[in-house]
């Protein structure tokens, strides 16, 4: 099980609407899973996220792997990494 | 300000393609001891448009504000956005300097239309908080005149005092703010410098069609690009929407730099502004500019309960210091600290990062607002612990024996933990401004890719952190807002900003010249401050960065004192 959080316009994707609390879910996943498949199983078109995906709080590709108790952050096109240069993509 | 006379000169040939920070720092750098007292005879101010300011070119409306710093004992270049500065560059002044020191007390009130320059006293508008100050002078002095002040703060000489401007509403809300300048202009007796730019002539452009081009080219940029056009990240929630960002990075400095994410990031971050926004109406307003001709707008106005105006405006940065770092998940407590800064004078990154250091000191519980708020009513008293708070975190964790200080040169730290990422580190510690980030920004530097492919984790050569500081430094002598650079990560847009730029000075310089004159600025600055007395010692983060653990990743800051004495060489 992975838990993903939503933000801005992704956070329809949640029960949880509200900007002011966190917009949570829980998802299970198999090995095979990495954070694209899992977009692509939840319906998120690629056009609603911007490059600013976190996997346990680490800039990644969308290729990267995924594995039990992982956090998973997505945000939304508008919402964007600032000092992006800093930061390695994870693959 | 020493015999109350004032002189026009003609530019020195040196100074006559230089603009905004090159500028201010140049004549610091030439006319300024580098030894002596900030608050004393020997040190200068400097208001400075950038290249383009005052120009139809979009986002533009920047001056840059230097003198020595008393907070660091170093240069100092604090940057703002303001319609002031437009008018400046109107009154066709490319450099405002204000020298010597009066003898006795008083202030006074400098004010400069086309015809000259009269000094006025100030009396009737000390003591009093900048909200019931500046509609004062706005009174006797009508209302489409610009004017840059000091706050009690700056009249009581505290080393956070700032440079305030007025917005585009009047309100006394955009701040040339780090690093105490405010106190520099309160020790030459200045309170207010007032500009009335009524029957001036548009800033001169050598070539129109160059400027044109490059101008329209560059609106388009800024209007599709997804951080900068409208709706988009900075228009419709503003910089801190950047709260969340960085906090499920784990890079969010959360109770005076002990842990990497704050649990009630959610409640201070751009998306709970626009909520409260959208909710509570009224006045409050989201892709709010800070000065005519911005297309981006990014300010925005903060709403009480009931709808009426509580503040402008509610930065990342000031969300951060006054929020995550001090542990307070209340957006009203956070919109009335911000509130109080404006009003006394003071920058909001260092009173919050003062109030956190305080917190740690035992003078308030982390996440106690209303204690914090009750704290920060002491510097407009002008108490002693008042003044301690006003002096900025490192003097107040002095007081009260705090060795956790998040400060490099004496200026504190901003909303981006160096242990989480690095490469900020090696900006806050290496830039000649002390802790800044905004000193290694540009966001589309990859462009100029001077130092060859960027890995960020190149640390040991230093060569990013460069690029960056050098990028960063042309920007700001261009009098462009650093947003601009959101939308100038391609090569065509990058040269249409060059266009804008040539075209207004008559000069054809190329990627390379921006980054020779990045440079060129750097190496002034880092002479001053050689000579003020820094080593590579001052170019170092805090020590116990370097031993403890910041959650989540559990990192420490491990770049080498090697690593960061090559980043300048």
């Amino acid at each position: 099980m992975i838990e993903i959080h939503f933000y801005g316009k992704l956070r329809k994707y949640s029960d949880q609407k509200s900007p002011l609390h966190e917009s949570l879910i829980y998802l299970e996943v198999n090995k095979r899973d990495t954070i694209q498949s899992i977009t692509n199983r939840l319906g998120i078109p690629s056009i609603e996220m911007s490059s600013c995906v976190f996997l346990n709080g680490e800039y990644s590709s969308l290729t990267r792997k995924v594995k039990d108790g992982d956090r998973l952050g997505l945000f939304p096109d508008n919402m964007l990494l600032l000092y992006r240069q800093h930061f390695k993509v994870e693959e | 300000m020493t015999d109350l006379k004032s002189k026009v000169e003609k530019v020195p040939k040196k100074y006559k393609e230089m603009g905004g920070r090159w500028l201010t720092s140049s004549i610091i750098n030439d006319e300024v001891d580098p030894t002596c007292h900030p608050l004393g005879p020997n040190n200068k101010l400097v208001f400075a448009p950038g290249f383009v300011t005052g120009t139809r070119a979009p986002s533009s409306g920047r001056l840059s504000v230097g003198g020595k710093s008393p907070l660091t004992g170093g240069i100092k270049e604090a940057n703002a956005g303001t319609p002031f500065s437009q008018m400046l560059a109107r009154l066709d002044i490319k450099a405002l300097i204000i020298e010597g020191k009066p003898k006795d007390d008083k202030f006074w009130v400098i004010k400069i239309n086309k015809d000259g320059v009269n000094f006025e006293k100030a009396d009737a508008y000390l003591g009093k908080g900048l909200y019931e100050a500046y509609p004062l002078a706005f009174d006797k002095y009508g209302k489409k005149v610009g004017i840059a002040g000091i706050g009690v703060s700056g009249e009581m000489k505290m080393t956070n005092a700032g440079v305030c401007f007025n917005d585009i509403d009047n309100r006394p809300s955009r701040y040339a703010g780090r690093g105490g300048l405010g106190a520099v202009m309160g020790s030459k007796g200045v309170k207010y410098i007032i500009l009335d730019d009524n029957g001036t002539q548009p800033v001169k452009v050598q070539d129109n069609e160059m400027f044109n081009e490059g101008r329209k080219t560059l609106t388009n940029a800024l209007l599709t690009n997804d951080g900068t056009k409208p709706g988009g990240m900075l228009n419709a929630l503003g910089t801190a929407a950047l709260v969340n960002v960085i906090n499920e990075a784990g890079g969010l400095p959360t109770r005076n730099f002990s842990e990497g994410r704050f649990e009630g990031a959610a409640k201070i971050s751009g998306e709970a502004i626009a909520e409260a926004v959208k909710t509570r109406g009224g006045a409050g307003r989201t892709g709010h500019p800070c000065h005519p001709g911005c297309v981006i707008g990014c300010s925005n106005v903060y709403p009480k309960k009931d709808g009426t105006e509580h503040v402008s405006c509610i930065e990342y940065e000031s969300t951060w210091a006054f929020g995550a770092n001090c542990g307070i998940d209340n957006l009203d407590e956070i919109a009335e600290m911000i509130w109080q800064c404006n009003d006394y004078g003071i920058d909001t990154i260092e009173a919050g990062g003062a109030i956190a250091v305080a917190m740690e000191g035992g003078l308030a519980s982390f996440g106690d607002g209303k204690k914090a708020i009750e704290l920060m009513k002491e510097i407009k008293k002008g108490s002693v612990l008042g003044r301690a708070l006003g002096c900025g975190a490192e003097t107040i964790g002095k007081v009260l024996g705090v060795s956790r200080v998040p400060s490099v040169k004496g200026q504190n730290m901003l909303a981006y933990e160096p242990r989480a990422i690095k490469g900020i580190g090696i900006t806050y510690a290496t830039s000649p401004m002390g802790a800044d980030h905004t000193a290694g920004y540009t966001v589309g530097a990859e462009v100029l890719g001077l130092a060859g492919p960027m890995d960020p984790l190149d640390t040991d050569k230093g060569g990013l952190a460069k690029m960056l500081q050098d990028s960063t430094a042309f920007i700001d002598a261009t009098g462009y807002c650093s947003f601009v650079t959101f939308a100038t990560g391609d090569p065509d847009s990058f040269d249409a900003l060059l266009q804008t730029v040539n075209g207004v000075l008559g000069t054809s310089w190329t990627v390379e010249d921006t980054g020779r004159i990045g440079n060129e600025i750097i190496e002034i600055e880092r002479t001053f401050n050689k000579a003020a007395g820094f080593t590579e010692i001052d170019d170092r983060v805090p020590e116990f960065m370097k031993y403890e653990k910041l959650p989540p990743h559990n990192h420490v800051f491990d770049v080498s004192d090697d690593a960061l004495d090559k980043v300048h060489g």
